[in-house]
């Protein structure tokens, strides 16, 4: 037999297995490679790096300004203006390392991932419903919340990557760029509110595409779904409230709205401050956040039965 | 013993997709045969634990059917009918998937889908995206992520299904050789009865949500001692008007001078010389008419 007989013929193995939970993280791994390679979402990262870079420099700008320049002038259309007066211009960006900087910056960021999610929603899950692909899951040593944690997991990675983990750079710069023997203790509620922000996110998106995704499978309905969920509910709400004067527990229709409400809750900012009219309480928008994911979890317990793996 | 099952029954509501089912096979290469809705799907289920019985108890490589699970479908590899793949990744990432999925740590989930596409003999097509593979590849891509573990036993269901002639043959060998060389329990679920007698060494029949027949194939397609296919040469009107008055039965003939012919019993083949020396025909050829599967099949359904 030649070695390449040999490299050809069946050969047993014998190792130890791992748990179950293992295979999450595999399955959160794939779900991440699969979304890095379609290169339309690669144009949507490219924004995703720009909001970052520009509350990056931005910090940094706001600092620069006022050390070194507040002072002098700069004539802007022949006019010459007090650079100190650009920070008035600067502060409403709040681009300097307060709970409202981390709040925006998620804001924004949240809404790359829940675009780039709606288009790729079909490709993590409902392709598994759509190819027939839940039988290779389900026929493994795993049962469906196993499943379903690694699909969780893989959108938590993902979401997780475009907002919690720039933020978090974003706090250790500032912290670099102020005092940083004490920003990082007097900013600690901060640091809890960015990875808490993050998990609501990473809970609630998560439940909510794979849910979306199970029910739809396809990738024009879930964007449908979600622009109704994430935009013609948010236009609904404001409308509601700030047109037609409704309490503005209305606004709570509005999911992303509800989401960015708890979110400065945990980073210990004022809704009030950073919002326009009038908000609804943070524990009211995370009762409705609540009530969203379990019912998704109660729709996906049905779907997802172990019995589709022989059709 | 591979499968022991006890009164096994499953109900979906008002309906039973198995009843009573009794079955005890040894480890081997086993069709499992039936027609549409016979429960074959519902027996594979309960075999990888995940559906449990109604009523009765069994055991597969010696773990509990209700309480096997996980533990039991890592004991087995499945190959499903439908694609089943993970369009986006590669032939080599979705055996690696599967075999971190069976809970192989991850470097020797990819060192071992090398080995196994090799096998499988895809060696050349593991970087390729799996949704541009041909169909005969996607069925070689799918027994090897059912083997990347190395399991006790392999339920296949439907693997040659839309294969062209030379896709066929090589899956076929390869089950074969899984059975055969390298001691793996194959459950062939199928209704390509080729498949079967190409591959098995055991067969169950399963119609109407009971076992209709089970045993091995050589027993099955039974050498029968009242069938015989003669050909004759010649004038053949009187030798079967006499055969038939004999007691036989003529079954069918081909048009050519072969004849298919139930005999009764006590039975001397002297008797179709004589009466082919009488009618003035020569015999070409006397052989046995084996029963095939798929005759065999077909009886047993009928039966049912």
């Amino acid at each position: 037999m030649t070695p390449t007989d040999a490299l050809l013929r069946y050969r047993p193995w014998t190792g130890e297995f791992r748990p179950p939970i293992c295979a999450s993280w595999a399955m959160a791994r794939s779900s991440l490679r699969l979304m890095m390679r379609r290169k339309l979402f690669w144009a949507l990262y490219a924004l995703a790096a720009l909001i970052f870079f520009f509350f990056f420099y931005g910090q940094y700008l706001v600092v620069w300004i006022q050390l070194q320049t507040a002072n002098q002038s700069v004539p802007v259309l022949g006019i010459n203006v007090r650079i100190g007066d650009f920070l008035k211009f600067l502060d409403r960006l709040n681009l300097n390392g307060s709970a409202h900087t981390f709040g925006n910056f998620i804001w924004f960021q949240g809404y790359i991932s829940t675009i780039v999610l709606a288009m790729a929603g079909a490709v993590l899950i409902g392709n598994d419903f759509h190819h027939g692909s839940l039988p290779f899951y389900l026929a493994k040593p795993i049962d469906k919340r196993h499943y379903l944690l690694g699909k969780i997991l893989g959108i938590g990675l993902f979401v997780n990557l475009l907002t919690t983990l720039p933020a978090l750079i974003l706090y250790f710069q500032a912290g670099l760029l102020y005092d940083w023997q004490t920003y990082y203790f007097e900013h600690l509620r901060e640091l809890v509110g960015i990875l808490a922000y993050g998990l609501l996110l990473t809970c609630s998106l998560g439940l909510l595409l794979t849910a979306t995704a199970v029910w739809v499978k396809r990738t024009v309905p879930l964007i449908m779904i979600w622009a109704g969920l994430f935009v013609l509910c948010r236009m609904l709400g404001n409308f509601l409230v700030d047109g037609q004067r409704f309490d503005e527990r209305w606004r709570l229709i509005d999911l992303w709205n509800d989401l960015y409400l708890v979110g400065l809750w945990c980073l210990g900012a004022d809704p009030i401050t950073d919002r326009a009219g009038p908000q609804p309480q943070p524990w009211e928008a995370l009762l409705v956040i609540v009530a969203v994911g379990l019912l998704s979890a109660a729709f996906l317990r049905n779907r997802i039965q172990g019995v589709e793996v022989v059709s | 013993m591979f499968l022991c099952l006890d009164s096994l029954t499953r109900t979906f509501g008002s309906f039973t997709a198995l009843h009573d089912v009794t079955l005890r096979l040894e480890p081997g290469r086993i069709g499992l045969l039936g027609p549409n809705g016979a429960g074959k799907s519902t027996l594979l289920k309960i075999l990888m634990g995940l559906l449990p019985p109604t009523s009765g108890s069994g055991t597969v490589l010696g773990l509990d059917l209700r309480t096997g699970g996980n533990e039991l479908r890592r004991r087995i590899g499945f190959m499903p009918e439908a694609d089943a793949l993970v369009p986006g990744l590669t032939g080599l990432e979705y055996v690696t998937l599967a075999g971190e999925l069976y809970g192989m740590p991850r470097r020797q989930a990819q060192r071992r889908s090398h080995e196994v596409l090799s096998y499988v003999a895809l060696d050349e097509a593991r970087f390729r995206k799996v949704e541009d593979y041909s169909l005969g590849m996607k069925q070689r891509v799918k027994l090897a992520q059912a083997l990347v573990h190395d399991p006790a036993a392999l339920l296949l269901d439907e693997p040659t299904s839309g294969l062209d002639p030379a896709g066929r043959d090589v899956m076929l060998n390869l089950i074969r050789e899984l059975g055969r060389d390298h001691g793996k329990t194959i459950v062939l679920s199928t209704h390509l009865l080729a498949d079967v007698q190409a591959v098995c060494d055991q067969v169950v029949v399963v119609a109407g949500g009971h076992v209709r027949s089970q045993g091995t194939t050589a027993t099955m397609c039974t050498s029968r001692s009242d069938r015989w296919r003669v050909k004759v040469q010649g004038e053949p009107t009187r030798f079967l008007a006499d055969l038939t008055a004999g007691g036989a039965t003529v079954i069918a003939a081909d048009g050519r001078g072969e004849f298919r012919i139930a005999v009764p019993q006590p039975w001397s083949n002297r008797r179709f010389f004589q009466l082919a020396e009488a009618n003035a025909v020569t015999l070409r050829s006397i052989v046995r008419d084996d029963e095939s599967v798929e005759e065999f099949f077909l009886r047993t359904v009928n039966a049912a």
